[in-house]
C-alpha cells in the first residue's frame, strides 16, 4: 500500500510515518496544501491521510482538487475540530472517513486498512492472517479451517489486532476503539482483559497457537 | 411596593396634610374676622348704651330676654374687654332657653356716681355656620383633589413609566447566550432615552465579552488537541521499543491515562461551548426509550462487572432534540449512576411521558443538590472530568427540561422533567 501523509505538525507526521513504514506501508509525506496538490497530481497513491487545518489552506481544497481530476484515492481526514459540519462536508467531498485528534496510531492504522480493503478488495471479502481467516461480509472467523464464534466486541478486537499485527497496542487504544471516549478507561481495562482471554482461548482451541502477547501491563501485541 | 403605589401614597399623604393645614388656617382666619366684626358691632352697641346714659342719666330699661346686663360695682377703672361666652337664646315659647356660642363685651359705665359693668352678649351662631361651611368645602375639595390625583397617577403616571417597564421586561428576558439583542422603544423622555442607551451599550458589551470568552475557550481547546495528538502518537511509538523495562511501562501507562484525561477534558469543554452557543442543531424526533435501551446495551458490561442490579421501566416517549446531545445526556446519567454505585448496588431507570428518572444506591449521605451540577465539582472518589453532570444539565436546559437531584429513601435520584 502506498500512503500519502499530509500533516503540518512535524511530531505527529513523523510518528505516523514511522508506524506505517514499520508496518510495511510505503509512505510519503508533506506538510502543506501546495505540496499535497503537486504530489497527488504527479503520483498515484492508494490512500491519503489528510489534515484539515493546514498552514496554507483547508484540506477540503485537496478533496475538491482530487474530485475535479477524477482521482479516487481513499482519503481519511484527521481534524482537531469535532464538528459535524466539517465531517459532513468532508464526506460529501469524497473523503472515506473522519478521525478526530487526538487518536491512537493503532486506530489510524485500522481505519486506513479498512478504507484500503473497501477500495481495492471489492471482489474478495476475506481477510487472511496466518491460520486466521475473516469473512468481512458475513462476520465469520475461521481458524485453521474451524469456524469459531466470536462476540461482536471480540470480532472488532480481532480485526483491530490484525490491522496492527506485530505492534504493541496500548490498552487505552483498545478501549477507545471498542467503547469510544464515552466510558472511563480505568473501568474498561477489566473488560479488555476478559475479552482478550476469551479470544485467546477460542483461537488457541482451533489453532493450538497463541497469537496474543501481553506487554508489561501497557498493552498487547498480536503476532 | 410598586412605584405608582408608593408615589400615590406620598402624594395622598402630602395633599391631605396640606389641605388639613389650609383648613386650620381658614378656620382661624374666619374666626378672627368674625370676632373682629362682632367686636366692632358690640363696641357700637356699647356706644349707643353710653350715649343713652349720657342723655338720660339713667340705665336703659331692661327687657326680657335682653342680653344686656348691668352689674353694680365698686371698681372705678376697668379696661374694656371682649370674651367668648355662652349665649342664652330665648325662643319665646315654653321650650326654654337654648345655649349658643356667643361673644361678649364688658365695659365700665358710670351713671351719676355709680359704676356699672356693662355686658352685652351677641350670638355667634351665624359665624359658626360660616365656619362649618368653610370646613365642609375644604373637606369636599380634599376628597375631589385626592380622587383626581389618584386618577392622574393611575393613568398618566403609568403611561409615563411605560418605557421603564419595557426596559425592565427586556432586561429580565436578557440572556447572555441568546443571539437576540435587547430591543428598546424610542421615547421622548430624556431620562429614559439615557437609560435605553446605557442598557444597550451595557448589553452589547457584556455579549461581546461573553462571546470573546467562548471563542477563546473554543480556540484554546482546539489548539491543545494537536499537541495532545502528538503526545499520544509518540507514546504509541514509544511502547514499540522492546528494550523498555516494566518500570518504564508503568510510567508510560500513567502518561497515557493523564493524556487521555486531558483529551476528555478538552472535548467536554468544547462540547459545553457548543451547547452554550447552540451550535448543535441536528434536531430530529425520536423515541427516547430506544436511545436508553441502546445505551443500556452498550454499558451493561460495566453494570454487570460491578454486579449492579439494573431494573428499568420504560414507556414510549417521543422527543424532538439533537440525538447526539440526548445520547450524551443519557450516557452521562448512566455512567454517573454506575460509577458511584457500590458493588452489588442497584440502578433503577424509569421513563414516563413526563419524566426520566435514574436512581442508584451509593453513599449514604445526600449530595449537595446545588453544587453537583457545577463545573469541576466531583465526588470524593471520582476520577472523571467533573463536567459530566454540568453537560447533562446544560443539555437539559437547552431543551427546557429540568434536571434535578434528590435523595429519596437512600437512593440518589436524578430526575429529568420534560
Amino acid at each position: 500500500m502506498k500512503l500519502l501523509i499530509i500533516e503540518d505538525e512535524q511530531g505527529l507526521r513523523e510518528s505516523i510515518e514511522k508506524y506505517f513504514t514499520e508496518a510495511g506501508v510505503l509512505c510519503e509525506s508533506c506538510s502543506n496544501l501546495a505540496g499535497a496538490i503537486s504530489k497527488t497530481s504527479m503520483y498515484q497513491y492508494d490512500c491519503i491521510l489528510l489534515d484539515i487545518g493546514l498552514p496554507d489552506g483547508e484540506g477540503f481544497t485537496l478533496l475538491e482538487h482530487l474530485k475535479a481530476n477524477g482521482k479516487n484515492e481513499g482519503v481519511l481526514i484527521i481534524s482537531a475540530r469535532n464538528s459535524l459540519d466539517n465531517k459532513i462536508k468532508g464526506l460529501n467531498l469524497g473523503a472515506d472517513d473522519y478521525l478526530i485528534k487526538p487518536f491512537h496510531l493503532a486506530e489510524l492504522k485500522a481505519r486506513i486498512d479498512a478504507i484500503y480493503r473497501r477500495k481495492y478488495f471489492n471482489t474478495t471479502n476475506l481477510l487472511n492472517y496466518d491460520l486466521i481467516s475473516v469473512d468481512l461480509l458475513g462476520h465469520e472467523v475461521t481458524v485453521n479451517g474451524i469456524n469459531i464464534l466470536l462476540t461482536r466486541k471480540e470480532y472488532d478486537m480481532l480485526l483491530y489486532f490484525i490491522a496492527n499485527k506485530g505492534k504493541v497496542i496500548s490498552k487505552n487504544a483498545i478501549a477507545e476503539h471498542l467503547w469510544g471516549d464515552e466510558i472511563d478507561l480505568v473501568d474498561s481495562f477489566d473488560f479488555i482483559y476478559t475479552h482478550i482471554k476469551n479470544i485467546r482461548k477460542k483461537i488457541m482451541e482451533a489453532a493450538h497457537k497463541d497469537y496474543i502477547k501481553a506487554v508489561y501491563g501497557v498493552g498487547y501485541k498480536f503476532l | 411596593m410598586k412605584l405608582a403605589a408608593q408615589y400615590n401614597k406620598a402624594t395622598l399623604i402630602i395633599t391631605f396634610i396640606v389641605l388639613f393645614i389650609a383648613g386650620c388656617v381658614y378656620y382661624t382666619a374666619i374666626n378672627y374676622i368674625v370676632n373682629k366684626q362682632l367686636d366692632h358691632d358690640l363696641l357700637g352697641e356699647t356706644g349707643e348704651v353710653k350715649e343713652y346714659i349720657n342723655l338720660h342719666r339713667q340705665l336703659p330699661n331692661q327687657y326680657e330676654g335682653d342680653q344686656t346686663t348691668f352689674i353694680k360695682t365698686n371698681i372705678a377703672a376697668f379696661k374694656t374687654l371682649f370674651v367668648d361666652t355662652p349665649y342664652h337664646k330665648n325662643r319665646g315659647n315654653k321650650r326654654g332657653n337654648k345655649i349658643e356660642p356667643g361673644r361678649a363685651i364688658k365695659t365700665l359705665v358710670d351713671v351719676k356716681e355709680d359704676h356699672y359693668i356693662l355686658t352685652i352678649v351677641e350670638s355667634k351662631e351665624a359665624s359658626e355656620h360660616l365656619t362649618q361651611l368653610t370646613i365642609g368645602i375644604t373637606i369636599l375639595l380634599t376628597v375631589i383633589l385626592l380622587f383626581i390625583l389618584a386618577l392622574t397617577n393611575r393613568y398618566i403616571l403609568s403611561g409615563l413609566w411605560k418605557p421603564f417597564y419595557h426596559i425592565l421586561q427586556q432586561l429580565k428576558a436578557f440572556n447572555l447566550a441568546d443571539s437576540s439583542i435587547i430591543n428598546l422603544n424610542t421615547t421622548n423622555i430624556d431620562e429614559f432615552t439615557e437609560l435605553n442607551d446605557a442598557v444597550t451599550v451595557m448589553s452589547t458589551r457584556v455579549k461581546s465579552d461573553y462571546q470573546n470568552l467562548k471563542t477563546f475557550t473554543e480556540n484554546a481547546s482546539h489548539e491543545m488537541l494537536t499537541p495532545i495528538a502528538v503526545i499520544t502518537s509518540k507514546l504509541d511509538t514509544l511502547i514499540q521499543d522492546e528494550k523498555l523495562k516494566a518500570k518504564q511501562f508503568e510510567q508510560i501507562n500513567d502518561i497515557y491515562a493523564a493524556t487521555n484525561k486531558l483529551s476528555r477534558l478538552n472535548q467536554s469543554l468544547l462540547l459545553l461551548v457548543k451547547i452554550d452557543n447552540d451550535l448543535i442543531q441536528d434536531t430530529a424526533t425520536f423515541n427516547l426509550k430506544d436511545v436508553i435501551l441502546e445505551k443500556e446495551h452498550q454499558l451493561q458490561e460495566l453494570a454487570q462487572n460491578k454486579g449492579i442490579e439494573l431494573i428499568h421501566l420504560l414507556e414510549d416517549k417521543e422527543i424532538t432534540a439533537s440525538k447526539y446531545l440526548i445520547e450524551i445526556l443519557i450516557n452521562n446519567l448512566f455512567n454517573n449512576a454506575i460509577k458511584h454505585n457500590p458493588i452489588n448496588g442497584k440502578l433503577y431507570i424509569k421513563l414516563t411521558s413526563k419524566e426520566l428518572i435514574f436512581q442508584n444506591t451509593g453513599d449514604l449521605d445526600p449530595l449537595n443538590s446545588e453544587e453537583i451540577f457545577e463545573r469541576f465539582k466531583k465526588g470524593k472518589n471520582s476520577d472523571g472530568t467533573g463536567l459530566g453532570l454540568t453537560i447533562a444539565k446544560n443539555i437539559c436546559s437547552q431543551y427546557h427540561y429540568r434536571l434535578s437531584y434528590s435523595f429519596e429513601t437512600s437512593f440518589h435520584t436524578f430526575r429529568v422533567t420534560f
